[in-house]
């Protein structure tokens, strides 16, 4: 393990009984877990490469319980991990040994569907998917969908301001949230927005919303749902060479088509997917587009045949079009299986998520091929091709010794490459620990100061989730200070009316 | 009053540091097309940031726009629009509501007023739509937030904060903004006649449907009366007009039009209103034509008003009986803009008060100087909210040095 995380408070660590006792007079019964064997499922989150028990469990059930909790462990200086349902690929909800690990797991409510209003109240314990499917008897859904959307909690998708195959269309958690109720380190508890258009103030919705539970606990959400469209199709289209694909991609956008989703897979990965699905996707091609239109009939048709003569006007050496629900849903099955099929053929493999400008492709897949052969570990992409977002997947061995190791150094150059080309760290999974110490590659220490001053104004003694997204962590009180620069002139050197 | 016209960031820098060292507030104008909005400030100096205009990169196929701030919006619009690309949040020109120059504005001015216009319901706000900001804080440095690309979570989301701020939490000097396609055509069905809450049910409905509606609005019947230009045309006076909007490619929009008309048939027959006749109403209504500074409520103050869209009917016939007002709504009911009768405090408080019961919050959006001095221009915020927002501005801005007091009564001394 190659992140180090903050020296654990040895002073907390010694009154851990007695932090137990209190936390269970908070949180009663079985909201309150303490022994070795029972915190086991808590010790890691998706990035299950890393892993740490806490040095307790809490799983509250209140508003009112998450206030006291914090402002208990406030008071006494102790150290709190956020965690929803554990599916962050960042290791975002990666348990400290002397912090509370926060679940909230048991708030699982749905408060209130409002059609009228378009919006949904939550409790963030409630899965991505339970949203969508308690609208869907009037057609509607919750548009951003992370392909974990069986199991990620809404609180973890606030948190991690997730995305989906939809968000080029439909946008990104943030986009797609109205309110939420957040409890301060410090116990307050702060509502934000409501069922409006627009928030008053200063945006807080928004700050919190991909904050990685450094900010606050969010104890309750509100989104807005929208009606499903009527209906949708799919192109599957292969291609002898990335260029011609990334071209493709560009043209289509360049045509002003925003397709509900548009996904490009490489040779390794096409081959991993079809063999575990079976989808029919064709084998002797370097990259593979699929591309959905969605909308009312006669929209998608006409689209589709738009987007079929931009392929072929782009050299596309397949193209196949969903005529039927269960083709579409096909050609998807191998793109959505894609994690779990690369699964197979490796025993291990660390997935990535830069964003790149779309037009620096080719030349960011050339490149990771030459580091793929550096490092003598293969690699297979798949990519949300609409927005740049690349997930490369790293294919390695963890019971070969130094292997992990160097999956992570090859995933770290990935991500600076990413930079390089003029693309960031991260589209959708967050920085977490996986990448906060590549955050001066994209961050000067005055960028990350001022990030680090917001934090200030939420928890100033840096108790929720330190050690994660910052590698670097400051005192409030040396982050406030102005200094004044330069000698007394008022307004040196600029042109004055 | 001293302005300053810095040619780049590091000039702005300069400014903000000896305006730290002075203990001198800056007032940060782009085009000043905003002046009027706002808290009156007590600032001595201007920080004008005109001079920083140019387009720094445009990549349609990338889907953003990188620009300086003080760039016209007017030029950036129809360069964007020359790629058959547009801000989709529709930002509203408030010349006219404001009584200042035609198509002043600047870029930076637009994101930082945060003024979203019909398009809002479907698209999102300016917030949606700010990718990243290289930006001068009150502490004098020079600071980049967000990214380059159009899918990004890396730190914090500092760029919402930014949006919306009315420039006092930091200078933006250079953004990057999403792009997007507009659409190949637009149809606007218009229903008469209809009384506030029928309309607002209407709308309801509309927005309910899969048909992607991505406008909404309501003109009641007594502001019709003294409307000119676009509206004035189609309405009759005394008979209210409802709009609704479709969008996307000819095909599509036709389609759904007549989908969404049959579905609204006990609301009475729609008429469909085509490309260019669409989108002329709908340019008025973003510009909230009804309440321009040239027209006969001139003198009213005018508040921006936003609710949950259900709500806004029952809200707004209220009001406007009540306080012999006028409003208009947008939205789907969302947003109802109000012009009262002239006032010392503008009528806030009642105003507040009804407002908060349905869960909205207004703004002041025209006022003459002493009735903004004299009220909060902004919502008030729960007690910990605000005391939040402060310590958030705090950590931009410690010294209050950026529009001291734009955003709240009382903090510009
Ligand atoms: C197979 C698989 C596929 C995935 N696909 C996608 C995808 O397509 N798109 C995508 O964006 N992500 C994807 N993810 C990543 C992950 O599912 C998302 O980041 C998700 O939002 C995490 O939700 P969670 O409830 O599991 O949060 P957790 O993992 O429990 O926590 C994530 C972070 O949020 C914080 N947090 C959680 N709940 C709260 C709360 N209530 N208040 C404050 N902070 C909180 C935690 O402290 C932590 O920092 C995938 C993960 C897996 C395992």
């Amino acid at each position: 393990m190659s992140i180090k995380m903050p020296e654990p408070d040895q002073a907390v660590l010694a009154r851990r009984d007695e932090i137990v006792a209190a936390l269970r007079k908070i949180v009663p019964g079985e909201g309150v877990i303490s022994s070795a064997a029972e915190m086991i499922p808590y010790e890691s989150d998706g990035l299950m490469a890393y892993r740490q028990p806490p040095m307790v469990v809490v799983l509250p059930d209140t508003t009112k319980q998450v206030s006291q909790v914090l402002k208990y462990c406030h008071a006494n200086g102790i150290r709190v991990v956020p965690r929803g349902s554990g599916t962050s690929l960042s290791g975002g909800a990666l348990p400290l040994a002397d912090g509370v690990l926060l679940g909230l797991g048991k708030f699982k409510r749905i408060r209130e569907i409002d059609f009228d209003n378009r919006a949904v109240v939550v409790e963030p314990g409630v899965t991505n998917l339970a949203i969508s499917q308690a609208v869907d008897h009037k057609g509607f859904y919750y548009a951003p969908d992370p392909s974990s959307q069986i199991a990620c909690s809404i609180g973890g998708n606030i948190a991690e301001n997730s995305g989906g195959v939809h968000c080029l269309k439909y946008g990104m958690t943030t986009n797609n949230v109205l309110g939420c109720e957040i409890v301060l380190i410090t116990g307050e508890i702060i509502k934000v927005g409501g069922k409006t258009a627009e928030t008053c103030g200063y945006d807080v919705m928004g700050i919190i919303t991909g904050s990685e539970g450094l900010l606050g606990v969010i104890t309750e959400v509100t989104v807005r749902i929208l009606q499903k469209p009527e209906t949708a199709r799919a192109l599957m289209v292969g291609f002898a060479d990335v260029e011609a694909a990334g071209e493709c991609v560009a043209q289509i956008i360049g045509a002003g088509i925003i397709p509900g989703g548009m996904e490009m897979m490489d040779k390794p990965a096409i081959h991993a997917a079809e063999a575990f699905v079976h989808a029919g996707y064709p084998l002797d091609v370097e990259a593979l587009l699929i591309i959905e239109l969605d909308g009312p009939g006669v929209e998608v048709d006409e689209l589709i045949s738009r987007v079929e003569s931009i392929a072929l006007s782009c050299g596309s050496t397949t193209c196949q079009i969903s005529v039927s629900e269960k083709e579409r849903l096909l050609f998807w099955a191998g793109r959505k299986a894609a994690f779990p099929a690369v699964g197979r053929i490796s025993p291990d493999y660390l997935c990535m998520d830069g964003t790149i400008p779309r037009k620096q492709l080719p030349l960011v897949l050339r490149r990771m091929k030459e580091m793929s052969e550096k490092y003598g570990l293969g690699v297979a992409n798949v990519f949300h091709a609409g927005d740049g977002n690349l997930h490369p997947l790293i294919l390695y061995d963890a019971n070969k010794p130094g292997e992990m190791d160097k999956a992570e150094a090859f995933g770290a150059d990935i991500l600076r490459l990413c930079v390089e080309v003029g693309g960031v760290l991260t589209g959708e999974h967050g920085v977490g620990i996986e990448k906060r110490d590549l955050m001066p590659e994209m961050f000067s220490e005055i960028d990350l100061n001022q990030q680090q001053r917001l934090k200030c104004a939420f928890d100033k003694d840096g108790l929720l989730n330190p050690g994660k997204v910052f590698p670097t962590l400051h005192r409030c009180a040396e982050l406030g200070r102005v200094h004044v620069h330069g000698g007394k002139l008022a307004f040196p050197d600029i042109p004055r009316f | 009053m001293e302005t300053l016209k810095p040619r780049d960031a590091k000039d702005v820098e300069d400014a903000v540091r000896a305006a730290i060292a002075g203990e001198q507030p800056l007032e940060i104008v782009g085009h000043g097309s905003k002046r009027a909005i706002g808290q009156p400030m007590a600032t001595n100096a201007l920080l004008d940031l005109s001079a920083l205009n140019a387009v720094s990169n445009y990549e349609p196929n990338e889907l953003i726009i990188t620009v300086e701030a003080g760039a016209p919006l007017a030029d950036v619009k129809s360069l964007i629009d020359s790629k058959n690309q547009q801000f989709a949040f529709e930002p509203i020109d408030t010349s006219g509501l404001l009584g200042t120059p035609a198509d002043a504005g600047s870029i930076g001015g637009m994101i930082a007023a945060g003024l979203a216009g019909p398009r809002r319901i479907r698209a999102g706000g300016a917030r949606d739509h700010l990718l990243g900001a290289h930006a001068v804080s009150g502490f004098g440095d020079s600071f980049k937030a967000g990214g380059k690309v159009v899918k990004n979570v890396t730190g914090y989301d500092l760029c919402k904060l930014l949006a919306g701020s009315w420039g006092t939490l930091a200078v933006m000097t250079e953004v990057t903004l999403k792009v997007m396609p507009r659409p190949e055509s637009e149809r606007t069905l218009l229903l008469r006649g209809l009384d506030d809450i029928a309309a607002n049910a209407a709308m309801t409905m509309a927005l309910g449907s899969p048909y992607d509606v991505s406008g909404a609005a309501h003109l009641p019947g007594s502001v019709l009366r003294t409307t000119a230009g676009p509206l004035g045309e189609i309405g009759a006076p005394d008979q209210a007009l409802t709009f609704i909007r479709l969008e996307g490619i000819t095909a599509s929009a036709v389609h759904r039009a007549a989908s969404l008309a049959a579905r609204l048939a006990s609301f009475g027959k729609a008429e469909i209103l085509e490309d260019a006749a669409s989108s002329a109403a709908w340019a008025a209504i973003r510009d909230v034509a009804p309440f321009a500074a040239s027209g006969p409520r001139a003198l009213w103050p005018v508040w921006r008003i936003v609710c949950p869209p259900a709500s806004g009917g029952k809200f707004g016939q209220a009001l406007a009986r009540e306080s012999q007002g006028e409003v208009v709504y947008d939205w789907a009911g969302g947003l109802i803009w109000a012009a009262l009768p002239p006032s010392a405090d503008a009528n806030a408080k009642i105003l507040r008060q009804r407002v908060e019961a349905i869960g909205g919050h207004a703004t002041l959006i025209r006022a003459p100087e002493p009735v903004r001095q004299a009220v909060d221009v902004f919502h008030p915020q729960a007690a910990g909210l605000a005391a939040l927002g402060q310590r958030v501005r705090a950590s931009f801005d410690p010294k209050n040095i950026l529009n001291r007091g734009r955003m709240l009564r009382g903090a510009a001394t």
